[in-house]
């Protein structure tokens, strides 16, 4: 399939340093461990100590890349279920839930809100959670724990 | 003369230097020399200072020297904080009055308690707080922080009290009804204010890079309402608060305040709230009595770090004995919770709280505030 990347995936990918091979790595590796929501997917991958996130469409044999981002924030188990949300998880079909997981950096380990899917004992974080609230959160450690 | 030269510096290299790393221990799992002490100081650390109720609200700059100041003398915490329950509501057209006694009060409600009333009745947006009286506010005071105490500076946005803030607009009264006979008007009042607090949140994150965010129950509790209707009204409204919030780039540092009477509706919060990785949760009381640190931990320990309660009635009797053994019973009770402990009043300890109170609470805390692996 062809990727191509959105503005804002590329200046993304810029200030954190991540390459287009590591994106396509996200969202060919992912197969079927990945989320969906019409046209709309998001899959994960951890690399080096980064979670890094595509957040992407597909239209027939083309992928856009719409946006992407990452946390150094470890994910640990689900603690908390909430609601159904629209996504489903491509690996079982099952709706994806409001939530809460643990996260664990610098020895702590601290609850985030997420996306979940019990059955499966996954999660992932949303964009304007890892790139804002988690993103301070990360700086807040290595400034505490210092 | 600016207020900055009424104090002496805080002992930065001693005290402050302790306190802050204490203070960051429970969110961290790094765990420094005992669990700390919140008395949530507000006018009463103006009164140790010399000065009265009123000077603290109305001059800001000067009220929150005087927290930065005094609390070293009981090594409570290392940040600063002031404020009251009213934010955002002058833009929204209420008249505050200063009083001697009590933070500003409203002067009533501006709107008929109608659905015609209440139709102008719209949200602030941000260009609009920039003009308003509660930015400019906050923007004098962390100003000030940022260059007379900036050891101590944390900006915070408040959405404290997302139900009795807009309850004040048709009247408490008429609002408590509208709960039960206009649910529709109800939720068309509270979801202006937190609307608008939230456009109070994303001025200040804008500004700061950041914003911590202290968001309360009050009017919502159980003398008040039912459980149904503290959720309706309350949980689900703060947690999408904080959520908005935190798409506009404030947080993650949140305090949760249910204050008051929470006898069963601590229930309705845990799966309506929005966690993060820096949250405290306190509860005022359960019944007439401070809130049972045993059973704040065992609900709520998963997900934040907790707030124990000590009765702010203790803190005016000329007992300092009794308040230590409370606070004992508190630590002992929660100072292993999974994600840490801070030991508190039941809310605001009181304007005149008696110094000696004060002094007993850290000392129980030195004492007995362990985090029970030591």
């Amino acid at each position: 399939m062809a990727i191509t990347f959105s503005d804002a995936a590329k200046a993304s990918m810029e200030a954190k340093g991540l390459k287009e091979a590591d994106i396509k790595q996200v969202v060919e590796g992912a197969g079927k461990d990945r989320i969906y929501n019409g046209e709309k997917f998001i899959a994960k991958r951890k690399i080096g100590d980064l979670t890094v996130y595509a957040d992407y469409s597909e239209k027939g044999d083309k992928i856009v890349i719409n946006s992407v981002y990452c946390h150094k924030l470890a994910i640990r188990d689900i603690v908390l279920t909430g609601e159904e949300t629209a996504w489903k998880y491509c690996k079982n079909n099952k709706p994806v839930m409001k939530g809460h997981t643990d996260l664990e950096y610098m020895g702590a380990v601290r609850s985030g809100p997420s996306l979940v899917e019990p059955e499966s004992g996954e999660s992932w974080f949303e964009e304007y959670l890892a790139v804002g609230a988690l993103a301070t959160a990360e700086a807040l450690f290595q400034q505490k724990r210092a | 003369m600016g207020y900055e030269e009424l104090f002496p510096t805080n002992d930065l290299n001693g005290w402050h230097a302790n306190a802050a790393k204490r203070f960051a221990s429970p969110f961290v799992d790094n765990y420094h020399d005992r669990i700390d002490v919140d008395p949530i100081i507000l006018s009463n650390a103006a009164v140790q200072c010399g000065f009265t109720i009123r000077d603290f609200y109305e001059k800001p700059e000067l009220g929150i020297h005087c927290v930065g100041y005094i609390s070293e003398l009981f090594d409570l915490l290392p940040v600063t904080h002031w404020f009251f329950s009213l934010p955002w509501v002058r833009e929204l057209g209420l008249t505050l009055v200063y009083k001697d006694t009590l933070p500003p009060v409203s002067t009533g409600p501006i709107y008929e308690p109608t659905a015609e009333g209440i139709e102008s009745m719209r949200v602030i947006e941000k260009e609009e707080l920039m003009k308003g009286t509660t930015i400019p506010l906050y923007f004098g005071l962390y100003d000030y922080v940022q260059k007379n105490l900036p050891h101590t500076l944390v900006p915070i946005s408040y959405g404290f009290d997302l139900v009795g803030a807009p309850a004040e607009f048709v009247g408490v009264e008429n609002f408590i009804m509208w709960t039960f006979t206009e649910p529709d008007l109800a939720h068309k009042v509270v979801d202006t204010f937190v609307e608008t607090s939230i456009n109070g949140a994303d001025v200040l994150s804008d500004k700061y890079g950041m914003a911590m965010l202290i968001v309360g129950s009050v009017l919502a509790n159980n003398d008040i309402f039912a459980d149904e209707q503290v959720e309706e009204f309350s949980a689900k409204k703060m947690g999408y608060y904080v959520d908005q919030c935190f798409r506009k780039g404030a947080g993650p540092q949140v305090f949760y305040h249910l204050c008051g009477n929470h006898e069963t509706s601590y229930k309705v919060f845990k799966d309506n709230l929005m966690w993060s990785p820096f949250n405290v949760l306190h509860i005022g009381y359960k019944g007439s009595k401070d809130f049972p640190a045993d059973l704040l931990k065992k609900e709520f320990q998963d997900v934040t770090t907790c707030m124990g309660s000590v009765d702010t009635k203790l803190m005016i009797n000329p007992n300092p004995k009794v308040v230590y053994e409370r606070s004992k019973e508190c630590l002992l009770a929660g100072r292993d919770a999974k994600k840490g402990f801070i030991l508190g009043t039941a809310c605001e300890t009181p304007p005149y709280t008696i110094p000696g109170n004060l002094l007993a609470m850290t000392r129980a805390a030195r004492d007995f505030g362990t985090y029970g692996t030591w």
